[in-house]
């Protein structure tokens, strides 16, 4: 097929496009004629439930009981796991030491 | 503005190499083309990331299933030519992208197995029409095609011309210049010369001619 060297242009003018349904009804429609020939829902899945942690390092502290006890009411009281409440402290403790 | 969507549930047929080649050939006739990406693979974003895009075009990443008949309704209202490339798999994303088009292009390499399963979406197009209430314009195009056509190449076109299926002349050939353009980016006339460059132009804009010529029949 020669098309010579005429070049190609194209008149955006004729070109119209035709109005199609796309109500949630009309999609259904074609989401069951799909489904007909195996076109079906492949999108990846979220991945359900809580993400995990960043909280991986550990600390092996033994404690007087009655902190022990005090530590477990406070994360009662604020929701907070008793890993957060220790960051806190660790926090507060490089704070003090920071002031002079 | 016109929507096509290129598609074909069978991988390595082609559909990222037309959608580029037409895309960007109908940039350079003097439209203005948005190039959906919906392929996982991105092939559409990293030809995009190679080099400028050429004047007129535009490119939307990351277009996924529940996203893609409200993305294709934005571009369609913007006055552009919307091409949608799909990913090579049997989707839901595939048969609302179909839904939305006024013109599918099932690319195929002229083997059964491509045949086989290229068919699949021809299948597809025919009970959405029946579904929708709606004709959808749709042809078949060969690509990575030998100046020698196999025998085997023949006789799968003369059993999709015999069933009424619209196959596009010329079909893309297999050459050096078209999967360059994955390699550098922009166009045909932008890239390092990659073989006989005269060739592959002409191929290129006469596919584009050929399907501009079904869009405006479609659109009539």
């Amino acid at each position: 097929m020669s098309h010579g060297n005429a070049p190609f242009r194209i008149d955006i003018g004729n070109l119209k496009s035709r109005a199609k349904d796309s109500s949630p009804q009309a999609v259904e429609k074609v989401d069951s004629a799909g489904e007909k020939h195996g076109f079906v829902d492949r999108e990846p899945k979220k991945q359900r439930g809580r993400k995990p942690s960043p909280r991986t390092g550990q600390v092996h502290a033994k404690v007087l009981p009655h902190i022990a006890d005090d530590i477990a009411n406070e994360q009662k009281r604020t929701g907070k796991t008793q890993g957060v409440l220790i960051e806190e402290a660790w926090a507060l403790y490089r704070s003090q030491k920071a002031t002079p | 503005m016109p929507v096509i969507t290129i598609a074909s549930p069978k991988g390595g047929s082609g559909k990222s190499t037309t959608s580029v080649i037409l895309g960007t050939e109908m940039a350079h006739a003097g439209a203005e083309v948005t190039l959906l990406d919906c392929d996982p693979n991105r092939s559409i974003t990293l030809w995009a990331s190679r080099s400028a895009l050429p004047p007129r075009m535009a490119v939307l990443s990351h277009v996924s299933e529940s996203e893609i008949v409200r993305t294709i309704k934005q571009q369609d209202a913007d006055g552009r030519i919307v091409i949608v490339d799909l990913e090579g798999v049997a989707s839901r994303l595939v048969s609302r992208a179909i839904s939305q088009a006024d013109l599918v292009l099932t690319p195929m390499r002229a083997t059964t197995l491509d045949a086989t399963i290229g068919v699949r979406a021809l299948a597809l197009i025919a009970e959405e029409e029946e579904a929708l209430g709606r004709s959808i314009r749709h042809a078949v195009v060969f690509t990575m095609t030998r100046a020698i056509k196999s025998k085997q190449h023949t006789a799968i076109e003369a059993s999709l011309k015999g069933q009424g299926v619209d196959v596009i002349v010329p079909p893309l050939m297999e050459r050096a210049a078209f999967s360059a353009l994955f390699e550098f980016g922009g166009d045909l006339r932008s890239i390092p010369a990659q073989g006989r460059m005269d060739g592959a132009t002409e191929n290129a804009a006469a596919f584009a001619q050929e399907v501009y010529k079904r869009l405006v029949e479609a659109s009539q």
